[in-house]
């Protein structure tokens, strides 16, 4: 293990087991996919008022995106991904932070906060709003929305990425919400990959 | 009643057969019954026993207003009583059986209570169970005595009393329409907003979709299948078996989904109930309309039964409900059920309370041997476990005549139709009374509510179509598609008026005329309650109990408000109105919490060393929702061994504790010094980079809030920490003060409690286990880290830390953080070196009594009451700036020199102990709320014996030389106590230091 890179033990570490179980479709598959995306690197970047297209412009650069995303919406660069899940505040994803002088704004290493677990297969939605209030139908939440909600009153951030959905869980719970999605999703047919 | 099931006709699939037991007796019904059309099929009369008298009773109905055929499913843990049999769907090994009677429903010893009725009147408990003092001598007291007794013999079914095994669940869904109710308004309607493009969600409580469709002709039927088919076709999303149970603002609706119920066998990875909240844009309510009872002499016998009730069985489910049937109704709806019925093979007479029936509905019983009896109305029941005849009157100048007797074994009534405005009703809005359709129907309202078909008073087939079709468009149009309005048609539509008939009696005959025969309340309960003076509407309901049973009314509210608007000389619109609220029938608590039960009853929080910290024996605590160590036992030890050798290994070596729960919240941003300045009652503008500073806030009011530590990390970012119990109230306060009252400070929080794992490293030694473990030794050194120094550097294996050299326990102490992956090697790390050097590791136990040895104040003692001043702390608060809470923390009230001081409390007899929560008195003056309250106690393992933290009027200098008592009012055990510092171990704090 080299200096720089001190091994990450995931707050699922020891819990997560591979499962393929529950009402299953005919053909033997699940209807509900749930992963664990290890190694998580997330950085929030927050604007002031009077400088957020700057900020935005500086993020996007970093994330390889055209541009940043405006409010409940997300953008997939070439090199990261970006989260507007505040106001004024990104998440950047997959890519470390650009430095920001502190009178343009601010960031801030997340990447152990969170927990994120991905949420695919054909009834991905269904599995969601059994914890979720949010109307995640395909014209109130297409594919690059993001949301900020709760499970269980633990406030979670959720991003519909493409088929799937990465959910954000805050690390000292996520084991708890972990296992609560699974037991619910195995009347969909659960696999956990 | 002779019941039989027909060979033919019916929705039932006679190729299905499905066992059941009634009692335990083994019957067969087949798929597509309900239980009670089971029971009916198999020639059983008597499904239950009434509340109060335990009269017999039959199945009354056959939908959810039912009040006769309640029954109890299954059996041990899975027994559900008070289920209705008419909308229980069979299912093969169905265990049913009557309830509320012993040793059967069919023979019942507490139907005796049936001969004493007229002294279980209205009021029987209020005015029975006082007095008289001479009665042992202990009046109201006898009673209670009785009651268990009383209980026992009254009731409903008895819940099962162990553990519910079943899971349930919990759902959300979102829609542009939901339609309540798939009869044809309701799926006409689905289908008219399906069709202009919306998302429509249809909810059905019945298992099969039509409504009153399904109880009708097989043209009905194919009419059926055209609009369900039509709905799926345009999309509409259908839930059957789901019951719209509560309906609340801006178009949320509680729905009830009984996912497994009617499945044989049980799948544990089904719920057996999935609540459900929709929030929909606009509702249509299309949940039909409930055929109401008359009241007169026994109308509860078993063979009693509504009109449309007998219509269900004959059609829907193949059964001809009574060979001699005779039907009264004041309106037009049962002449077709009337010849329906006549075709089937039964003889049918018909009793019309009116004087004009519309010759159309003379012309078609026509063709029937069907007889019509005018201006006739049921008097009396004759038979006691069944119907043998009935006494009918007829209407003369002079009021109601003797008429007739007429035998029969099926008495079906129509008293008229009052339309499910219930929904709307939880909304608050009160139904209005309609005199011409003699029913209550919804008043215009402003919220996104539609009614459509029979709950809107459309009493016709075809109008009611197109009712559901006019609320379909409606809502199009105001969601913007573009789509023709259809016109709504206007409430009615019968040949005919109907008359209203609400009672029948003749004077001087003694009756029992059931109102609510689900409560066992009759019509001579309501004029009871008026003489009494029971006037109002609200008071009769809680009087006689009118409509509180488990149909909520839906039987017996319209009658009795008339009974009373009579009783009052009033129409019924100025007597009141009725009121419904959800839920609409029965909802399982169950289902209500979902899967928040057992280990998911709340959120539990694991700290990243949760696993680490088991791995090495701890016994975990909850503090709020972490699970945190409380001890560390080692062998043979208890929670007291364990604590006081790891406090004092702390004081002599070191100890390693687990502090991640600790709110951490990140400042950053120009203004975070001037932010924080403004928050904290301490200076915090000329803090250096790399320090710590203690700091206090308060409340708006003055009262401390929270305590904690801030890292200056550079010019514009900082590190806070707060108490484990206040870090969520702290950080949306923070918040709220930067988005309300200082939005000009360019200031960002960020909760990072998540993100730092934390342990703290404390006692003589811990200076060597954090040097052992750093990559930079030098940088930890007590010239490089002195105390209230901030260190950010690594670990070995390139861990990441931020060190500040802190100290809760008073010994020299770190607070160690890393980025809550690295936790695990973190304190493998920092174990691997304390218990080289004879160290430990301690839990909440230790903690406290550390602490408590120190008096640095917790949540125990900041409650909300304590003002900084009171805590000991005041020459924290800066007289040079203005800070939250610096104007009225100087009121009178908070600055009395008698006000309770943190103090700290020591038993004059150093062998003795006392209680956490204890209240302090004066000698010979223990009593009322004392002079001050223990907050906490502990061994202290440094002075040998027991302390505490505590409260106490004027502080401890007021008490020097004084003992007072520490006095527990439950426990009786008054101890004398030194008052002291609160300081009581190393009180100038050396040890820190060094």
């Amino acid at each position: 293990m080299s200096k720089s890179s001190p091994q990450r033990i995931s707050a699922l570490s020891g819990h997560y087991v591979p499962d393929l179980s529950g009402e299953l479709s005919a053909d033997g598959s699940a209807r509900v996919v749930l992963e664990h995306v290890p190694e998580l690197v997330l950085y929030q970047v927050a604007g002031w008022a009077d400088s957020m297209e700057q900020v935005g412009n500086r993020i996007a650069v970093a994330a390889g995106a055209a541009s940043a995303p405006g409010p409940g919406q997300a953008i997939i660069g070439k090199k990261g991904a970006l989260l507007r899940v505040e106001p004024m505040k990104w998440w950047l994803i997959g890519v470390e932070a650009p430095e920001i002088a502190s009178q343009q704004g601010a960031v801030l290493d997340l990447s152990h906060s969170r927990t994120r677990i991905r949420v695919c297969g054909p009834q991905a939605r269904e599995c969601l709003n059994r914890f979720l209030p949010l109307d995640l139908r395909a014209q109130s939440f297409p594919a690059g929305s993001v949301a900020s909600s709760a499970i269980h009153h633990v406030g979670v951030a959720l991003w519909h990425v493409d088929n799937y959905y990465d959910l954000f869980v805050p690390r000292g719970f996520s084991l708890f919400i972990w296992d609560g999605m699974v037991e619910v999703a195995r009347q969909f047919g659960l696999q956990v990959v | 009643m002779k019941s039989r099931r027909l060979p033919q006709g019916g929705r039932i699939d006679r190729k299905k057969s499905i066992r059941f037991t009634w009692d335990s007796k083994s019957l067969n019904g087949y798929q597509g019954d309900t239980l009670a059309s089971a029971l009916m099929a198999a020639g059983q009369q008597i499904a239950g026993r009434s509340f109060k008298y335990h009269r017999p009773r039959g199945i009354m109905s056959a939908g959810v207003e039912e009040s006769g055929a309640l029954v109890t499913i299954g059996r041990d843990s899975r027994k559900e009583p008070n289920v209705k049999a008419t909308v229980q769907e069979l299912y093969e090994g169905l265990e049913a059986c009557g309830q509320n009677a012993w040793p059967s429903v069919r023979n019942d010893i507490g139907a005796v209570n049936s001969l004493l009725s007229r002294f279980f009147a209205a009021g029987f408990y209020y005015k029975t169970f006082m007095g008289p003092k001479a009665l042992f001598g202990r009046g109201t007291g006898f009673w209670m005595q009785c009651e268990k007794f009383i209980r026992q013999a009254a009731g409903m079914g008895a819940a099962s009393r162990e553990p519910d095994p079943d899971c349930y669940d919990h759902a959300h869904a979102h829609c542009d329409v939901l339609v309540v109710g798939s009869g044809p308004a309701g799926l006409s309607a689905a289908i008219a907003a399906a069709r202009a493009g919306l998302d429509v969600l249809l909810t059905e409580q019945d298992f099969e979709l039509g409504g009153d469709l399904l109880n009708q002709d097989a043209a009905a039927d194919a009419q059926r299948k055209k609009l369900i088919a039509d709905a799926c076709n345009h999309g509409v999303r259908i839930m059957t078996r789901t019951t719209a149970f509560g309906l609340y603002d801006h178009g949320v609706a509680g729905l009830v989904e009984r996912v497994s119920d009617h499945l044989p066998d049980i799948n544990p990875n089904l719920p057996r109930q999935r609540f459900w909240m929709v929030r929909s844009r606009y509702v249509i309510l299309a949940t039909g309309a409930i055929e109401r009872q008359i009241a007169f002499g026994n109308n509860d016998r078993p063979g009693v039964m509504t009109a449309s009730a007998g219509r269900a069985y004959l059609n829907r489910f193949g059964i001809l409900p009574g060979e001699r049937i005779v039907i009264a109704t004041n309106n037009d709806s049962v002449y077709q059920p009337a010849m329906e019925l006549a075709d089937a093979g039964a003889i049918v007479s018909l009793i019309d309370v009116r004087e004009n029936v519309p010759s159309k509905l003379i012309g078609q019983l026509g063709g029937s041997n069907i007889s019509l009896r005018i201006r006739a109305a049921p008097l009396c029941v004759k038979g006691i476990r069944q119907i043998k005849a009935l006494e009918y009157t007829t209407a003369t100048s002079q009021g109601w005549q003797h008429g007739g007797l007429e035998d029969c074994d099926l008495l079906l009534i129509s008293g008229g139709w009052s339309p499910v405005v219930n929904l709307l009703s939880h909304l608050g809005y009160k139904p209005v009374w309609n005199s011409e359709q003699a029913c209550f129907v919804a008043p215009e309202t402003d919220s996104p509510v539609f009614m459509a078909g029979s709950a809107a008073a459309v009493w016709n087939l075809d109008d009611c179509l197109v009712s559901g079709q006019s609320a379909g468009t409606q809502v199009a149009k105001l969601l913007g598609c573009s789509v023709r309005r259809k016109k709504s048609p206007a409430a009615g539509g019968w040949d005919g008026p109907i008359k209203p008939v609400y009672e029948v009696s003749v004077k001087g005959r003694q009756l029992k005329s059931l109102v609510d025969p689900q409560h066992d309340v009759t019509a001579d309960d309501i004029r009871l309650a008026h003489r009494e003076g029971f006037v109002s509407v609200e008071h009769l309901k809680r009087y006689t109990t009118l409509g509180m049973a488990t149909d909520g009314g839906k039987v017996g509210n319209v009658i009795g408000l008339a009974l009373m608007a009579e009783a009052l000389g009033r129409d019924i619109p100025e007597v009141g109105t009725t009121t419904f609220r959800p839920p609409y029938t029965p909802v399982s608590v169950g289902a209500l919490k979902g899967r928040n039960v057992g280990g998911h009853f709340r959120a539990l929080r694991r700290t990243p060393m949760h696993d680490w910290n088991l791995e090495q024996g701890a016994t975990m605590t909850m503090a709020g929702l972490w699970h945190r160590p409380w001890y560390f036992a080692r062998d043979g030890e208890g929670i007291e061994e364990a604590y006081i050798r790891e406090a004092t290994t702390v004081r002599e070596t070191v100890g390693l504790c687990d502090v991640t729960s600790l709110g951490k919240i990140a400042v950053q941003g120009p203004d975070a010094t001037e932010f924080l300045n403004r928050v904290y009652t301490n200076p915090f503008a000329k803090l250096p980079i790399g320090k710590a500073r203690y700091g206090i806030m308060l409340r708006d009011d003055g009262i401390v809030m929270d305590d904690g530590t801030t890292w200056r990390l550079s010019e514009t970012e900082y590190f806070m920490t707060t108490t484990t119990a206040h870090a969520a109230k702290v950080m949306a306060w923070l918040e709220e003060l930067l988005q309300t009252r200082w939005q000009d400070l360019k200031v960002h929080l960020t909760s990072v409690s998540e993100q730092w794992a934390g342990c703290a490293v404390a006692g003589p030694k811990s200076r060597d286990v954090i040097m052992a473990c750093a990559e930079s030794p030098d940088a930890l050194s007590n010239q490089n880290l002195p105390f209230m120094g901030v260190a950010e550097t690594l670990l070995k294996e390139g861990i990441p830390c931020r060190i500040a050299r802190i100290s809760f326990s008073g010994e020299l102490a770190y607070e160690v953080y890393v980025p809550s992956d690295y936790a695990v090697s973190m304190m493998n790390l920092l174990w691997n070196q304390a218990q080289s050097l004879g160290g430990c590791l301690y839990g909440l136990e230790a903690l406290g009594a550390l602490r408590i040895e120190k008096g640095h104040v917790t949540g125990a003692e900041l409650d909300g009451r304590v003002t900084i001043e009171d805590a000991g702390l005041g020459r924290m608060a800066s007289p040079n700036k203005s800070f939250v809470g610096s104007a009225l923390k100087n009121r009178p009230e908070l600055v009395r020199d008698d006000r309770p001081m943190l103090v700290g409390i020591k038993p004059k007899d150093r062998s003795k102990t006392f209680n956490a929560g204890s209240i302090l008195c004066k000698p010979g003056h223990v009593e009322g709320m004392g002079e001050g309250w223990v907050t906490a106690v502990t061994h202290s393992p440094a002075l040998g014996h027991w302390i505490g933290l505590g409260f106490i009027s004027g502080g401890h200098e007021a008490w020097q030389e004084r003992i007072a008592i520490v006095t527990d009012p439950l426990r009786k055990d008054d101890v004398e106590a030194e008052i002291v510092s609160p300081h009581m171990y190393d009180p100038e704090g050396e040890r820190m230091h060094v």
